[in-house]
């Protein structure tokens, strides 16, 4: 199956970086590196890990041009204008604009994306995905087991809590997907 | 219904290891239980994002997004 490209922000990056099941993610995509997002890796780990994977080609590194940035810091700007909206800072605003622009699906856990996204329509195609939908997926692609394994695997190696309602109702997907339970999908 | 994130960043914080660090590490730590934007602490805190997540953990305080 050939695999969309996708443009991942740090922290995203960085909590993947963390993970046991780190190189699942390449199941589903070639994920562009933006150089800002390279910049903010120290650890060897990391950066071991990212050259490794930047020389299998299942990263790649993306430059960001004036003009990406221009309409990222539109984004910024907008975003700080829009009622009760968590902002949405620079490096997240360079991926929602690479991925209204090139398609990329944009890998990101920052609220303020997801909500902007929702909110301007000139956005509204720009899909984003969060690690806990990328987890879920990767889960259906495979068999029923314990359905909470993936999610609380990277919960303990990332300090990442997903909220728990969404949580929950991804490991109801999973038991009716897969281990063909009848269960309600939704609020906990 | 769903936690505030704000009360369980709060309420898992080390807070004795917060307040033995310098001034910049500090506040950073502490704008980030408040507002929970990782990319604005890491400049408040003179850091890149990847170490300020590592300070982040050695604080206690958990992502919840």
């Amino acid at each position: 199956m050939s695999r969309s490209f996708a443009i991942a922000d740090t922290c995203f990056l960085i909590d993947w970086a963390r993970y046991r099941g780190r190189d699942l993610l390449f199941k589903l995509y070639v994920v562009y590196v933006p150089e800002s997002v390279l910049r903010e890796v120290k650890s060897e780990s990391t950066i071991a890990w990212i050259a490794s994977r930047l020389a299998s080609g299942d990263l790649a590194l993306f430059t960001e041009t004036e003009s990406e940035v221009e309409e990222a810091r539109s984004i910024v700007e907008r975003s700080r204008r829009m009622p009760n909206m968590p902002g949405v800072d620079l490096p997240e605003a360079v991926c929602i604009a690479v991925g209204r622009r090139r398609g990329y699906v944009v890998l990101t856990e920052n609220r303020g994306a997801l909500k902007f996204v929702e909110l301007a329509e000139d956005y509204a195609g720009v899909t984003i995905r969060r690690s806990l939908e990328i987890l879920l997926q990767l889960q259906l692609r495979g068999h029923c087991g314990d359905p909470a394994l993936r999610f609380r695997e990277y919960e303990e190696d990332t300090k990442h809590l997903f909220p728990r309602k969404d949580l929950l109702n991804a490991v109801a997907v999973i038991r009716r997907e897969l281990c063909g339970e009848a269960q309600e999908v939704g609020g906990a | 219904m769903e936690e505030d994130p704000r009360e369980v960043r709060g309420r898992s914080a080390d807070w004795a290891f917060i307040e033995s660090l310098p001034p910049r590490l500090r506040e950073a730590l502490k704008y980030y239980i408040e507002a929970g934007d990782m990319y604005v602490a890491s400049r408040i805190a003179g850091l890149t994002v990847e170490e300020f997540n590592e300070l982040r953990i050695r604080a206690n305080i958990p992502n919840v997004a």
